[in-house]
């Protein structure tokens, strides 16, 4: 896969540090192959990230945030000053409205005693492994907006996200398969700017995988085309192309677009391969809840990325939630039965990958980041809802070798700002680049007169030392 | 004459700049292009100015940044070579290369001589200062590349073959491959006017504005929805779409579409097509659907329109000074925020049409509407006659505590009431069926009237005869304060309307007292759209020439800053300017212009010594072969099989997709890609089919077509596997091979349609082999024909314009 860029554009793109660096090899060559591997510029053993994106906003005083004083003035209006803080969508007053309690049990979980509320049982199991991030904070308590900033650093679409800055940072271990794959529920309230390449070549966006034996678009044969009509008519491309190439000595453009079908050609068998599960042992099928009614299709997700991860595919995302049938998002006007209902179909899997990852031994070379664009807010919506709420929630990472079983930063005994540690989607993206061994600071792209970065004047709270010590 | 200062990112200089990039030139270019945007006249951070020697000599608070003969001595020495004893500078990008730290230190050592040539500072950079003519013969193109190409002793590559040529041009012009009858046309006129007349030929055609038009909506960050939560319509956005492609086939003045985007309804208020010009603001994202922060969407409004007018029209960057001064070009962030003072009063606005036409649609919209409230009770009334006793009668079945928690109010239910509440509505829930099972003849009648007077109603409903614009909400404008870090909230300084200081600056001046708006974009328009400023007519003859040649002499088509450096040919780049300016702002002018120049013509297979020496074409010994765009690629596989509707202008066009082709669409797509009832619209060209601003169709995802989000002056031209997956096994490829194997009865139709030439014998063996072939395994000659059409549509010679 090439762009035409010139040896002088992929020179002034990068006007210094890390993309200077990690082009220069592949300039040596004729062509310029924009996703060939290079080596992390820092140290690290990480290779590849799988982001697991909680849609529509997870209540963080429900699962992984306890708040004892939430539970004793439940029923209770916040004060005014607090109160003052929150901008909600559907509460109409948040100084009228009141506060709710968690109506589940927190339990401490593994040797570390991390608790975990019990909508995650089976991610309890593995509270070792976690390194729970409690706070988080936005300020875009919309849905497209706050995914856009969560993804790209950018509160509007059009900005490349973290996942093809990181395939533009580091390449691509195997080229048969995209480098950067999504699988998601359909249609997010975003759409696919969240993982979009932006202003990056479209080399680096998001492949998205659709479910079934055929996961990338156009990767079977059109209806009717045999594999040996199919076979004869890329042969004929082929031939006519080597002919007309006569006349058009030493064009690597069009080397290239020739290239281009046999990689197609690869990707037709690789994808395939790739996802088909039949040769998984019916324990690890179990360990995902595979076949089980409500984590089937979360846990083949789960699988599949595991599957990709041995492959070599640089960044996963997993998009549990959709605005047009189930999602976290419900929790607006049914917390109890939304988030029920969303951790019955991704506790199991999420907990299954962790495990499986670690008996492999990948565990250390793969990062987890779990988490929405935001939490929910202490205060009821309704009777038996929580408002949208970016003004302090929690994520977790595990896996990369950080040392898990802990909580790091917190948020006021109600939930509602952070108090220690406050973590904003530039130093969640700072540190997640740093962890793959990238300075956020040097992995640039030149674009309208600016070195673009990922985290653009921000990030500095980047605290990957933290997770690793 | 142009000072030539290199751009010194990566420790290259282009080329122009290398030579005289030596001693104090050097030295003061470093300084300029490095530290000037902090260490300014204006700026002058820490106290130091790197303006002047004096000021070198003065230093900072730190003390004399220059101790001239001694470089060890010298603070800036230090700080720029790292020795720890000073904070490093610069402080981001990793320090300076070692080669300008040693020009630096050569310098100082040598006495720090700073000369009266090389005291420019950025508001002298090439392309703030005005357009200069320098030559002035007949076709100067040629003049101005010839003398590079034979400096560099590279010799130019022969006149490209004439349907080689023909092709190109009706790419270039018309996004549209020639047809036979203009290809025999043109290669059967041997008179040496047939290339000329092929050009006026082609310029004359409806379809130049409909590619033209296509580059300038990329600009124009078009699209036919809002973008963020839900996506929804913009709908009346492509009444903009239609006064660009309609502009560009007028040849209108480009002074005149610039001014007429900016401020027609201040310039022009009687003219309602120069009015709808000003769609320009209203075809970009917004957010307004997240009603709850409407200050934030009014913020990202301006913001939007100030870097979309600025970068489109001046080839700058200003964006960057919506927080801070910028660092590279001398744009205080005063300036940014007097730029958001011009626009600070805009609002929507409607564009009638014809006035009259307008209003009654205004009018018999206001009764649509109104009949159907009445309509809508009405039905609501007898549905409710059957609905509420078969609810009651359901309500009845279910025990008592959920029949109570269902008759408690939402907001008063108890935890346990709102499950059960939940688990019981769906029991409740009475269907059309069930109540259409009951309803009377009677009611059955008056519900089938309705129907009818509500089908009479919208039979050929159509949308209002209106164009999206803006206009100033009165002559007194909201006050604009400088925002602190670019925090809305953090009010600095107010500041007054005016033009950025860099290009001459100037303030807006108050409106008249009769004023029915503040005039402001009217100043905007007039200081732009004007031949005293340098950057308007450099930018876009910019562009023309880029889209022809494929990168521009500036490559950086909308980023003429101090980061962009300087054009390939300057010379010629001013000369074009003026030319442009000369020949009243026409933009055929200036494809001719070009067109016409042997450059132009030449073929796309570069010489030995070029491919050795420039292997970057920036000194234009060849043709840059290009791959088609998004467009171009759907619209010529359309045209070649017979299938592509003509038909211009209207509400966009939905072709279908399949559900995979959907998948990630936000929303439903029964409602948001509502494919068009009639087939016919299923063929249009690209440019008239729906533009969603968060899904692109699949042939433009993969092939770099625009996303709609920011303005987007070059798109990349990448090759990948999923491009050649959608082509070789997309829907759409497939259904073209169908139909024009339907029409077709030998290969060498084949080869007619979609190359526009009979095959080699060569190429005729190969597709004659795979006939057979295909024939054997298919069973069916149309099967084996539309084989071919497929592997033709999928070759390079198809895909490229040479």
């Amino acid at each position: 896969m090439s762009t035409k860029l010139t040896r002088r554009e992929i020179l002034g793109r990068t006007a210094s540090g890390f993309g200077m660096a990690a082009l220069a090899g592949v300039l040596e060559g004729a062509e310029t192959d924009l996703l060939a591997p290079k080596p992390a510029p820092l140290p690290t053993k990480v290779k590849s990230v799988i982001y697991l994106h909680m849609h529509g906003g997870v209540s963080h005083v429900d699962t992984f945030d306890p708040k004892p004083a939430l539970t004793k003035f439940s029923g209770k209006p916040l004060s005014a000053e607090l109160a003052k803080v929150i901008k909600t969508s559907f509460i109409h007053d948040p100084s009228k409205a009141i506060l709710r309690g968690s109506p589940w049990e927190f339990r401490p979980g593994g040797k570390s005693g991390l608790p975990v509320s019990d909508l995650f049982p089976h991610l309890r199991e593995v509270a070792d492994d976690l390194v729970v991030l409690r706070g988080c904070y936005s300020d875009q308590f919309d849905h497209a907006p706050a995914i856009y900033l969560r993804h790209t650093g950018h509160q509007l679409p059009g900005r490349p996200c973290l996942g093809s800055w990181i395939t533009y940072g580091l390449g691509t271990e195997n080229h048969n398969l995209p480098a950067f794959v999504v699988m998601s529920d359909g249609s997010t309230k975003s759409g696919p700017p969240a993982y979009g390449a932006g202003f990056l070549p479209a080399v680096y966006q998001g492949t998205v995988f659709r479910g079934g034996e055929s996961p990338i678009l156009y990767l079977k044969n059109p209806d009717g085309v045999s594999e040996q009509s199919q076979r004869a008519t890329l042969d004929f491309i082929n031939q006519i192309g080597r002919i007309q190439q006569r006349t058009r000595p030493d064009d690597s453009t069009l080397d290239a677009r020739i290239a281009s079908y046999e990689l197609a050609a690869r990707m037709q068998s690789a994808a395939p391969d790739a996802v088909d599960i039949a040769k998984e042992t019916e324990a690890t099928k179990n360990l995902y809840g595979i076949g089980e009614e409500h984590t089937d299709d979360f846990g083949r997700k789960c699988l599949l990325a595991r599957r990709l991860v041995e492959r070599g595919v640089r960044f996963i995302e997993l998009i549990s939630g959709t605005n047009v049938g189930q999602d976290w998002d419900e929790a607006h006007f049914d917390l109890t039965g939304s988030h029920a209902r969303m951790t019955k179909k991704t506790d199991k899997p999420i907990a299954g990958l962790l495990k499986d990852l670690k008996s492999r031994g990948m565990l250390d070379s793969t990062l987890l980041v779990w988490g929405g664009e935001f939490g929910r807010t202490p205060l009821s919506q309704g009777d038996n809802g929580r408002d949208h709420h970016p003004y302090g929630f929690c994520s977790w990472m595990a896996g990369g070798g950080i040392q898990g079983g802990r909580a790091l930063g917190s948020t006021d005994e109600f939930g509602v700002q952070p108090v220690e540690m406050p973590v904003d989607a530039h130093d969640l993206n700072a540190t997640i680049l740093r962890l793959m061994g990238i300075d956020h600071l040097k992995l640039t792209y030149l674009y309208q007169g600016r070195d673009m970065r990922l985290t653009d004047v921000k990030g500095l709270g980047e605290f990957s030392a933290k997770l690793l010590a | 004459m142009i000072k030539k200062i290199g751009p010194v990112s990566c420790g290259l200089f282009l080329a122009a700049g290398m030579a005289a990039a030596e001693g104090t030139d050097a030295a003061v270019a470093i300084l300029q292009q490095k530290c000037l945007a902090c260490h300014g006249d204006v700026s002058g951070m820490s106290g130091l100015k790197v303006t002047s020697r004096e000021n070198l000599l003065r230093g900072g608070s730190r003390g004399p940044a220059v101790v001239p003969g001694k470089s060890v001595d010298s603070l800036l020495f230090k700080a720029v070579a790292g020795s720890g004893e000073v904070l490093r500078m610069p402080p981001t990008g990793g320090g300076l290369p070692a080669n300008e730290v040693a020009t630096l230190k050569a310098w100082i050592d040598s006495g720090a001589n700073w000369s009266n040539a090389s005291t420019v500072a950025m508001n002298q950079w090439w392309a703030f200062k005005r357009v200069a003519r320098q030559v002035g013969s007949a076709n100067s193109i040629d003049a101005f590349i010839d003398r590079k190409l034979k400096s560099s002793e590279i010799p130019a590559s022969p006149q490209a073959d004439r349907l080689t040529l023909l092709k190109r041009a009706s790419y270039d012009l018309l996004g549209l491959p020639p047809g036979k009858a203009q290809i025999d046309e043109f290669l059967g006129d041997q008179s040496p006017q047939a290339w000329e007349k092929a050009i006026d030929r082609l310029l004359a055609s409806p379809r130049y504005g409909e590619k033209w038009g296509r580059h300038w909506l990329d600009l124009a960050r078009y699209g036919d929805t809002a973008g963020f939560e839900q996506d929804p319509y913009l709908l009346i956005a492509w009444r903009y779409r239609d006064y660009v492609i309609k502009s560009f086939n007028d040849d209108k003045p480009y002074d005149r579409f610039a001014k007429e985007q900016i401020a027609g309804d201040e310039l022009f208020p009687d003219d309602a097509e120069a009015r709808s010009g000003t769609g320009f603001y209203r075809v970009g994202p917004n957010r307004d659907m997240l009603f709850k922060v409407e200050d934030v969407n009014l913020v990202e409004k301006r913001t939007d329109m100030v870097d979309t007018t600025t970068s489109v029209f001046l080839g700058l960057t200003v964006g960057c000074a919506r927080c801070h001064d910028h660092k590279f070009d001398p744009i205080p962030q005063k300036d940014y925020y007097r730029l958001q003072a011009i626009f600070q009063p805009a609002v929507a606005d409607r564009v009638f049409q014809e006035y009259n036409k307008g209003r009654q649609y205004d009018l018999a919209e206001t009764s649509r509407s109104f009949r159907l409230y009445q309509m809508g009770e009405q039905a609501a009334r007898i549905n409710a006659e059957y609905a509420d006793p078969l609810k009651a009668k359901k309500l009845a079945a279910l025990p008592a505590e959920a029949v109570t928690a269902l008759q408690t109010a939402e907001e008063k239910r108890t935890l346990d009431q709102a499950r059960l509440a939940l688990d019981n509505a769906p029991k409740i829930r009475v269907s059309q069926e069930e109540i259409d099972a009951l309803m009377s003849d009677e009611d059955k009648a008056a519900i089938a009237s309705i129907s009818k007077r509500l089908l009479r109603i919208f039979t050929g409903y159509g949308p209002p005869p209106m164009s999206p614009a803006i206009i100033d909400i009165g002559r007194d404008a909201p006050k604009t304060f400088i925002a602190i870090r670019g925090n809305p909230e953090a009010h600095g300084e107010e500041v007054q309307p005016g033009f950025l200081t860099a290009l001459g600056g100037g303030d807006v001046p108050e409106p008249p007292l009769h004023a029915q708006t503040t005039y402001r974009r009217k100043a905007l328009a007039e200081w732009i759209a004007n031949p005293d400023n340098p950057l308007f007519a450099r930018v876009m003859v910019n562009r023309i020439w880029q889209f022809h040649f494929g990168s521009g002499l500036m490559r950086t088509a909308s980023d003429f800053g101090g980061r962009a450096g300087l054009p390939s040919h300057p010379e010629m780049l001013d000369w074009l300017a003026a030319e442009f300016a000369e020949k009243k702002w026409s933009v055929k002018s200036m494809h001719k212009l070009i067109m016409m120049s042997a450059a132009y013509q030449r073929s796309a297979n570069p010489t030995a010594a070029a491919r050795a020496q420039d292997p970057g074409n920036g000194l234009l010994s060849h043709f840059n072969r290009r791959r088609l765009a998004a467009e171009e690629i759907r619209d010529a596989s359309l045209q070649v099989t017979g299938e592509l509707n003509l038909k211009m202008g209207g509400v966009p066009a939905v072709p279908p997709l399949t559900r995979e082709e959907m998948f990630g669409m936000i929303g439903n797509p029964a409602d948001n890609w509502s494919v068009s009832p009639d087939p016919a619209e299923h063929a249009r060209r690209t440019i008239y089919t729906l533009q969603r601003r968060t899904f692109q169709q699949p042939m433009a995802q993969a092939f770099d077509g625009p996303d709609g989000v920011m303005s987007c002056p070059q798109r990349n031209e990448s090759t990948t596997a999923p491009q050649s997956l959608a082509l070789l096994n997309g829907g759409f490829t497939m259904d073209r091979a169908k139909a024009l194997a339907q029409a077709i009865k030998t290969p060498a139709e084949a080869w007619e349609r979609v190359y526009g030439r009979a095959p080699s014998a060569e190429e005729h063996a190969v597709a004659q082999a795979l006939l057979d072939r295909q024939i054997t395994l298919t069973g069916s000659r149309a099967a084996a024909m539309a084989e071919i059409v497929r592997g033709l549509l999928n070759t390079n010679e198809f895909l490229y314009v040479d």
